[in-house]
């Protein structure tokens, strides 16, 4: 991943996307294990943001990469995109406040925890939901914004 | 601060995907697969700007899988569905019974197979990019294949062996491709570039006893 970025620092944002599988709206057969064992690697890797995936319990407890590396932008998954319904806002401004514990509000960025079609025929979602997430997302920004203010 | 944005893809409606469909077997030109297309980014970008996200997406519309749709853009690459991977695994078994477990649909998941020497011969976003900053002033996220993915991915020994003999001298091909595109990105103003790493989590998540995924 290095060799890829090196040169290119500061004339862009980098991030990198580290999630746990996508191919099926089965919980059970998606990848589980929290980011523990890769701190290393992310702290090595020059990249600006981790986009990462907090929406499940699979992916483990936020304060791992929190104490570890809050000098990064997180890009905190915070919606489910395999699921049928649109979380509640208050629930994606209670991870984004346990998000606060270690990021800055500027290093915080709302995000699914993956796509919602990474394979075109085994799409997880369907469109009027997808955009009923992103709708939680923002009102949820804008009440955050007002949080920290 | 808490800007909103997404990992990537978009669901794909059922014209879509009839569309991606007739291009792969060439009863569509790539010409009307992007005029369709570019009308369904228009739809998601339209919804997203009604959502009022801060950073957009186009969705990865045009895109087959996330990392499969380099084959379109990179020669010395094949298409090839699982279930075309299944007859040169060595353990078809194994292999078949993995996907089974996973859940993973053998014929509608496919990966970007190298089969000869690597070269970038279009942009793999560069143009994609250039199309979203016209419908849009906002600022644009764009997402790519990482490095170890694609490597680990391509690689097939029994199609890859003969151009590069080895996969860590294919990766030296895989990243200069990838910083090529960066590049061309970077020269197309691109604020934001995000590289999909999914299986890292394989690697430190299921040791050699348990299973590994398609990818």
């Amino acid at each position: 991943m290095n060799r890829v970025l090196d040169g290119f620092s500061g004339k862009l944002r980098t991030g990198i996307h580290v999630c746990r599988g996508n191919w099926s709206k089965r919980e059970d057969v998606l990848i589980t294990g929290d980011y523990q064992p890769l701190v290393d690697c992310f702290r090595e890797m020059n990249v600006d943001q981790l986009v990462l995936e907090y929406a499940t319990p699979r992916a483990g407890e936020l304060e791992i990469i929190g104490r570890a590396l809050s000098d990064r932008e997180i890009g905190l998954g915070c919606v489910n995109p395999r699921t049928d319904v649109a979380e509640p806002v208050e629930s994606i401004v209670d991870r984004a406040h346990e998000a606060l514990q270690y990021w800055s509000p500027e290093k915080i960025f709302l995000n699914p925890d993956c796509g919602f079609g990474c394979f075109a025929n085994r799409c997880v979602n369907q469109e009027d939901i997808a955009a009923a997430k992103l709708k939680s997302m923002v009102d949820a920004a804008k009440i955050l914004r007002s949080d920290v203010l | 601060m808490f800007s909103v944005t997404q990992v990537g893809s978009w669901p794909r409606s059922p014209e879509l995907l009839a569309g991606l469909r007739e291009k792969r077997m060439g009863r569509m030109t790539d010409q009307q697969f992007n005029e369709l297309a570019d009308g369904e980014i228009r739809r998601c970008i339209q919804l997203q700007l009604d959502a009022g996200v801060d950073i957009v997406v186009d969705g990865e519309l045009r895109r087959d899988n996330f990392y499969s749709f380099i084959s379109e853009k990179v020669d010395g690459t094949r298409l090839m569905s699982l279930a075309e991977m299944l007859e040169t695994v060595e353990d078809k078994a194994a292999f078949e019974e993995m996907l089974q477990t996973l859940d993973a649909p053998a014929f509608s998941i496919r990966n970007p197979t190298c089969v000869g020497k690597l070269r970038r011969r279009e942009p793999l976003a560069a143009n994609d990019l250039r199309f979203l900053r016209t419908l849009t002033d906002k600022p644009v996220k764009t997402t790519l294949p990482g490095p170890y993915l694609l490597t680990r991915a391509m690689w097939v020994t029994s199609y890859s062996g003969s151009a590069y003999g080895d996969k860590p001298v294919m990766a030296d091909d895989v990243v200069s491709i990838l910083r090529e595109e960066l590049e061309e990105l970077v020269d197309e103003g691109a604020e934001f570039v995000q590289f999909d790493e999914p299986v890292l989590t394989e690697v430190v998540h299921s040791g050699d006893d348990k299973r590994r995924t398609f990818m």
